[in-house]
């Protein structure tokens, strides 16, 4: 048998015999998607419960407040006769905001005093603040039918055109998991041989490089699987729209399986230990998300975190998904992006290196 | 075996396992660090636009002055075409495009109300809503300036006219995080979650390490020794490290970040208390199950984002599904977030959270005693 397919059947015979890492390739992997998804599968947020304060008791206020009830967005969850009844209710995030109705507003609006109504948003929450801020001005802009103002404004939201968060939230989340996924099977993979003493056994041929691409195969395929799973999942089962090429974006996903076990790789021949490589995944993986620009643009960032941002594949990755789902790019637009992703396969040279010298000290 | 050998055998275990070294001080400090870096610009600013006058006239000038000078947006070119724009949008130049059409302040001055066309890439929500509201903002209040110097032409007395536009105000007041900064935002719940989860890696590394050599019929101080004293070591020993983490994250890592904190001294202490006690009993219980010293480290990071996610901060707890809010409430993040966010973010009184503050007790009573038995069956076994 030759040395390639020796280490490959061997691997996929690890696998199957042990659960642990049958199920980092299958059910785990699974199971995290299956809770993100199910957290915003609502996508659109509605009845965000604030409490109003109504002080001026008028067929006027009434009908405002009618008017603001039947703004989706928003619930009004209770009245309560004074502001801080109200303010008790949001530190208890029982209610995001309070919207105070001024003594006098029905007198002042007739006279012409442009009485003030005031909203205190809860912008601890920022997310939550904004979708209520948003709400209450487009519905108060309603009720006011005198507002004729002499510039209209027409908005069209380019891309995501459905204004929804499941599209935005969970097409990044799904792969910032599924990136740590990938660096910690590489690591359980080669890792546990070392714990096991069995690097002797695997290495003996001497063909470094050929046995540890081999090893890593069954992987780089398992997680192609599940990133080409997802992909489907969200823009063919689900539906939403995608303009650009699945050729494309599963060729980056291809990349990127290899340039993260190829810098997962990195990290173990830096400790040559099982946990401690896993103490080191753990730095390097966990704040992705943050450094993906998807919630927090990338122009905002300092350059340190750019520089951060540099060192994880996923941030080209997630880059390359967006622009094929969203603007379609050819694959001549997007070959920056490829060769960026490709570039993290140079973290194999190191490693080849490192494994050599330390398989020599030990034979 | 005496209380005083099986503490110092707890701490000799803790201290020469570089993986738990790693995890406990580098991992908490670095984190500590890293994790506010993409923030500390506190909120989005002057994200690129491109404006495609069509018009050339004064007021179309006016607008992207005024445009310009709005603190979300930077006019960053103003285009001859809807073609050119769109290029540069694709090329993810700007952010954003407003076309000002032809004739426009003749439009205007005949009230003839023309329109201004906003596209934005929406593919970033955030941005998108940044872009739109200082967009929105300083288009209306133009318009509103233009709408009372037209009735003031009209003869109409100026206090008039500036109602006439809208008959009552509505004034919005952020309260808790005025700034909409995000680092006030992302940084105190998080760092909650992180030291949660670096707790339970150490604790989880060292109860599946024991494990590990139990079964592999090693010998060691943790055969003989009373499981009650191993569990009171570990409690004092990652208590006391977690709690100068504590003061770390929450004092010194707030300010340097200037992140607000109202909490008084005393009830952040004794929240922080109870937090501590939930999830060192959590990381006994979940170290107690794991028969490796390798398993702690993958499941936890892979719980991360479930878990930053249903702590309800970002998404509502309204629209959560009602089985997930159950389930996260059985980690002591879920009600230790919301804890720290209400008593040091929004300065909530300690009666307001009294209920988050019973859960991370009952947690601690629950989790403590199912370790408890856990060790105690595993010796067991072990002894005959």
């Amino acid at each position: 048998m030759s040395i390639f397919k020796k280490a490959f059947i061997g691997e996929i015979k690890n696998i199957k015999d042990s659960y642990y890492k049958l199920s980092l390739i299958t059910v785990l992997p699974l199971f995290s998607f299956f809770i993100i998804i199910s957290i915003f599968y609502e996508g659109v947020i509605r009845e965000l419960p604030i409490v109003l304060v109504d002080n001026d008791k008028s067929s006027l206020s009434r009908k405002l407040i009618s008017h603001i009830q039947s703004s989706p967005t928003i619930a009004i969850k209770k009245m309560t006769p004074s502001l801080r009844d109200a303010m008790v209710l949001v530190k208890k995030s029982e209610a995001y905001g309070v919207v105070i109705i001024p003594k006098h507003f029905y007198k002042d609006t007739l006279l012409q005093k442009q009485p003030k109504i005031t909203a205190l948003i809860n912008t601890q929450y920022i997310l939550i603040g904004k979708m209520l801020t948003s709400a209450l001005i487009s519905s108060l802009a309603q009720n006011s039918q005198e507002l004729s103002l002499p510039i209209n404004i027409q908005v069209t939201p380019f891309f995501n055109t459905y204004q929804n968060y499941f599209l935005f939230l969970v097409s990044a989340l799904l792969p910032s998991i599924w990136q740590v996924f990938i660096v910690i099977a590489t690591l359980v993979s080669f890792g546990s041989m070392f714990k096991e003493k069995e690097e002797k056994e695997f290495f003996k041929d001497g063909f470094f490089e050929i046995s540890i691409i081999a090893k890593l195969l069954p992987y780089t395929i398992s997680y192609l699987l599940v990133g080409i799973g997802y992909l489907l999942f969200i823009y063919q089962v689900l539906g939403w729209e995608f303009q650009g090429s699945f050729t494309i974006t599963i060729f980056g996903m291809f990349l990127t399986v290899v340039a993260y076990q190829a810098t997962a790789l990195l990290l173990f021949v830096m400790v040559f230990d099982y946990a401690r490589s896993l103490s080191l995944a753990a730095l390097y993986t966990a704040p992705a998300f943050a450094f993906l620009g998807v919630t927090f643009p990338v122009l905002s960032m300092n350059t340190f975190a750019l520089l951060w941002r540099d060192l994880l594949p996923i941030s080209y990755y997630i880059e390359l998904q967006i622009s094929q789902a969203n603007y379609g790019l050819s694959f001549f637009d997007e070959s920056s992006k490829l060769l960026y992703l490709f570039s993290f396969w140079i973290a194999f040279i190191p490693v080849f290196f490192m494994f050599r010298k330390r398989m020599q000290d030990e034979l | 075996m005496s209380f005083k050998e099986v503490f110092f055998n707890e701490l000799k275990l803790i201290f020469s396992d570089v993986a738990i070294v790693i995890t406990i001080f580098a991992g908490v400090i670095l984190y500590s660090f890293l994790y506010p870096q993409p923030y500390t610009s506190q909120s989005v600013s002057e994200l690129p636009l491109s404006v495609v006058d069509m018009d050339r006239s004064d007021t179309s000038r006016d607008i992207i002055f005024k445009l310009d000078a709005t603190p979300q947006i930077s006019v960053k070119r103003v285009d001859l075409s809807e073609i050119d724009a769109k290029e540069a949008l694709l090329a993810s130049k700007v952010k954003a495009i407003l076309i000002i059409p032809k004739n426009f302040k003749k439009d205007l001055a005949s009230s003839k109300s023309p329109t201004i066309a906003f596209g934005g890439d929406a593919s970033y929500f955030l941005i998108y809503g940044g872009v739109l509201e200082g967009t929105m903002k300083s288009i209306l209040t133009t318009s509103a300036t233009i709408q009372v110097a037209n009735l003031l032409k009209k003869q109409v007395p100026l206090s008039k006219a500036k109602l006439a536009y809208t008959p009552y105000a509505l004034n919005i007041i952020n309260i808790f995080n005025p700034q909409n900064s995000y680092i006030q935002y992302v940084i105190p719940a998080v760092f909650v979650l992180i030291l949660q989860q670096t707790l339970l890696i150490g604790l989880g590394i060292l109860g599946g390490g024991i494990n590990e050599k139990m079964s592999k019929g090693e010998k060691g101080y943790f055969i003989e020794a009373s499981t009650w004293m191993m569990m009171l070591s570990r409690v004092i020993i990652f208590g006391s490290i977690f709690f100068i983490h504590i003061l770390f994250y929450f004092g010194f890592s707030f300010e340097m970040f200037g992140v607000s904190h109202v909490a008084s001294i005393s009830e952040l202490l004794s929240f922080s208390f109870v937090f501590l006690l939930a999830v060192i009993s959590f990381g006994l219980f979940i170290g107690a199950l794991f028969s490796s010293r390798e398993m702690a480290t993958p499941l936890v990071l892979f719980s991360s984002l479930p878990l930053v996610f249903t702590a309800s901060f970002v998404w509502p707890i309204e629209a959560l599904p009602q089985t997930l809010v159950y389930i996260s409430m059985l980690f002591p993040s879920t009600p230790a977030i919301e804890g720290f966010l209400r008593l040091n973010q929004m300065g909530a009184s300690f009666d307001m959270i009294i209920n988050l503050y019973a859960i991370l007790w009952i947690q601690t009573i629950i989790y403590f005693s199912l370790a408890y038995f856990l060790i105690n069956h595993k010796k067991h076994l072990l002894k005959n």
